[in-house]
């Protein structure tokens, strides 16, 4: 019993980070239909920033709120610097279709040479701002640490920040008209353009605190996010790729799947088990969870 | 038997293009040194894995982020032949071919269903998750790897005759070898259908043409192409995960669209970029700083760039794009002259 809650703990606090990737990739793909494999670059780049502040000033809110918004400020650059361009230029040919998700991996080459370059690709350890050693109730001591804790509140904070975003201001309401359809929202007045370089400014933000989140206590290098990246996938397609909702369900059901794949059938199944997840998900249910008429109500 | 009417045929006319090539690259292969012949054996992988995507994504339409994945197999396919088994090496090699192209069609089937970023990720969790599983099974040899050697060249071939000589010999004549099938494929009705699917899926399927089974036949021979790249990539290194990096999977694609995704000829455009790469950025960090961080992230940082510049400016490759070019400039020459 006892291990089933652990299992079940650790696997929210993991599937919170996961679902923190999918949203960053769902927000890009609602505004401009690219799934963005930069983001793991992006994500990396704000981590190292982090990691930075951090060693310079001992603060690691601080720390935090910087990095986090100089991931908002990257996106935000990709998109009207790079992504912009890219959807103008490349609309004939029959490269066309695949252009701007290669530019994305060019990207994410581009800002793990940087990074590489300044940070050199040696490890860094990124210390963890709160204690990971596990509670202790009675005489047992539990695997879920006060660093679990954070990072599951962390992400709560951020989603409903979002979610009251989405739901209740001028601006979620026009990302939301933009999403589900662009003439008609360029009609009643909505900056189109506008709407989708916030999406990306609001993707590069949560791929920032994911990465933050889930590199304390292990070891930073420039790829180690790759498979944070691949995680997020599985998480917003399991919701749909449309879905907000949808994405964050989906990386608390991945999260918590593997955590049980984890703890009863051992570390060599995780791969195997994503991508069977990945795979019945797409042939099953190419829509996900959430997809279709859930997503646009999202 | 050279008569011109041999040679009106264009398969014939293929043919023997091919086999001249051959001739020509072991010609060369006798005139330069070693390590020149080893990045002459490493070109011919990476131009027929290359190749590879370029008949899957330029083609057939579907993108692959992560054919290192294919590769892998078939290396470890070839590695796991020759030390169970240990049949003549031309065996060996099409053991790994039909094994991947097995793993490709059972992927494939799957695959087709997919559009654009849904395949792309799914390739690419691939290419992540599949090389660490060799870390899981005992007999795949864990992080140090499988060694697959096919062993040293034939005795009369002479004593000079070095082991590098020999890979690129090998690689070399396998890469040629699937070229000309591969060109035969493509100029045959499948390689017509894959096009016609690409263009326009509804149109193809109002011709009769079953745009899904052709986009499954398309994983499959590609997927085996890629295999025996990554056999003949795990000939001339070792067979490890550590072998097969999402970096690899990056470099193909890389090379793929450098070369221009809608053309096969350009692979070698594209396996030659990838050689050259890393030579560059080792002379950029030995003039600039010995540093590791240099030489470990330039080319890196040029695969990037040149990806991105390429995407921006010549999306069908610069090949293809010079011709449009050239052709824009004729058009505009017969306006002026009418």
């Amino acid at each position: 019993m006892q291990q089933l809650i652990n299992t079940l703990l650790i696997g929210v606090s993991i599937g919170s980070i996961y679902a923190l990737m999918a949203l960053a990739l769902v927000l890009v793909w609602r505004s401009t239909r690219v799934v963005n494999f930069a983001q793991a670059g992006q994500a990396i780049l704000s981590t190292y920033i982090a990691w930075e502040v951090v060693n310079r000033s001992g603060s690691f809110l601080m720390a935090f709120i910087l990095a986090v918004a100089i991931g908002g400020l990257i996106g935000g650059l990709v998109e009207s610097g790079l992504m912009r361009v890219l959807l103008k230029h490349a609309n004939e040919g029959p490269v066309a279709a695949v252009a701007p998700v290669i530019a994305t991996l060019g990207l994410l080459a581009v800002i793990r040479a940087v990074v590489g370059l300044i940070w050199t690709n040696e490890g860094k350890r990124f210390e963890s701002p709160v204690s990971t050693a596990g509670f202790v109730i009675g005489d047992a001591t539990l695997p879920f640490s006060r660093l679990n804790l954070l990072i599951i509140v962390t992400a709560a904070v951020v989603m409903i920040i979002f979610s009251i975003i989405f739901q209740k201001t001028n601006l979620g309401l026009a990302l939301r008209a933009a999403a589900y359809n662009p003439e008609i929202a360029r009609l009643s007045g909505v900056r189109v353009a506008t709407t989708r370089t916030i999406g990306w400014i609001f993707a590069g933000a949560a791929g920032a605190v994911a990465g933050i989140l889930v590199s304390p206590n292990d070891s930073l290098t420039p790829n180690s996010l790759d498979t944070l990246l691949v995680f997020g996938f599985v998480a917003a397609v399991i919701g749909g790729l449309e879905s907000l909702i949808g994405a964050v369900v989906g990386g608390l059901v991945l999260g918590v799947g593997l955590s049980f794949v984890l703890i009863y059938l051992g570390t060599s199944l995780i791969f195997p088990t994503t991508f069977v997840v990945l795979v019945l998900i797409l042939l099953l249910k190419p829509a996900g969870l959430f997809g279709a008429k859930g997503a646009r109500s999202a | 038997m050279h008569s011109p009417k041999f040679l009106k045929n264009p398969n014939r006319r293929r043919l023997l293009f091919f086999i001249f090539l051959g001739w020509l690259l072991l010609l060369i292969g006798d005139r330069v040194d070693e390590l020149r012949v080893y990045q002459g054996a490493l070109i011919a992988i990476y131009t027929l894995a290359i190749g590879s995507v370029i008949l899957l994504t330029g083609y057939s339409g579907q993108l692959s982020i992560g054919h290192g994945a294919f590769m892998a197999v078939g290396a470890y396919a070839a590695a796991l032949t020759q030390i169970y088994f240990s049949p003549p090496i031309i065996i060996t090699f099409l053991a790994a071919v039909i094994i991947t192209a097995i793993f490709g069609a059972l992927l494939g089937g799957g695959a087709a269903r997919l559009s654009g970023p849904y395949l792309a990720g799914t390739t690419l969790a691939l290419a992540l998750g599949l090389p660490t599983l060799a870390n899981q099974f005992e007999f795949l040899g864990g992080e140090t790897g499988l060694s697959f050697d096919v062993g040293f060249p034939p005795e009369r071939y002479g004593f000079d005759f070095t082991l590098y000589k020999w890979f690129f010999w090998i690689a070399a004549l396998a890469t040629l070898i699937m070229f000309w099938v591969m060109q035969n494929i493509l100029k045959s009705r499948y390689g017509r259908a894959w096009k016609a699917g690409r263009s326009n899926q509804a149109a193809a399927e109002l011709l009769g043409i079953h745009v899904g089974r052709r986009k499954v036949l398309a994983f499959t021979v590609s997927a085996g192409v890629a295999g025996l790249a990554g056999a003949l990539l795990g000939m001339i290194s070792i067979v490890s995960p550590s072998a097969f990096p999402l970096s690899l999977s990056f470099a193909i694609i890389t090379g793929a669209v450098l070369a221009g995704l809608t053309s096969l000829a350009g692979s070698i455009l594209g396996g030659l970029t990838l050689v050259i790469i890393p030579e560059i950025a080792e002379a950029i960090s030995k003039n600039v700083s010995e540093s590791e961080a240099v030489s470990a992230n330039v080319p890196g940082l040029i695969t990037g760039v040149l990806l991105i510049l390429t995407v921006l400016f010549a999306p069908n490759g610069p090949a293809e794009q010079w011709h449009h070019h050239k052709e824009k400039k004729k058009l505009k020459a017969k306006s002026k002259g009418s």
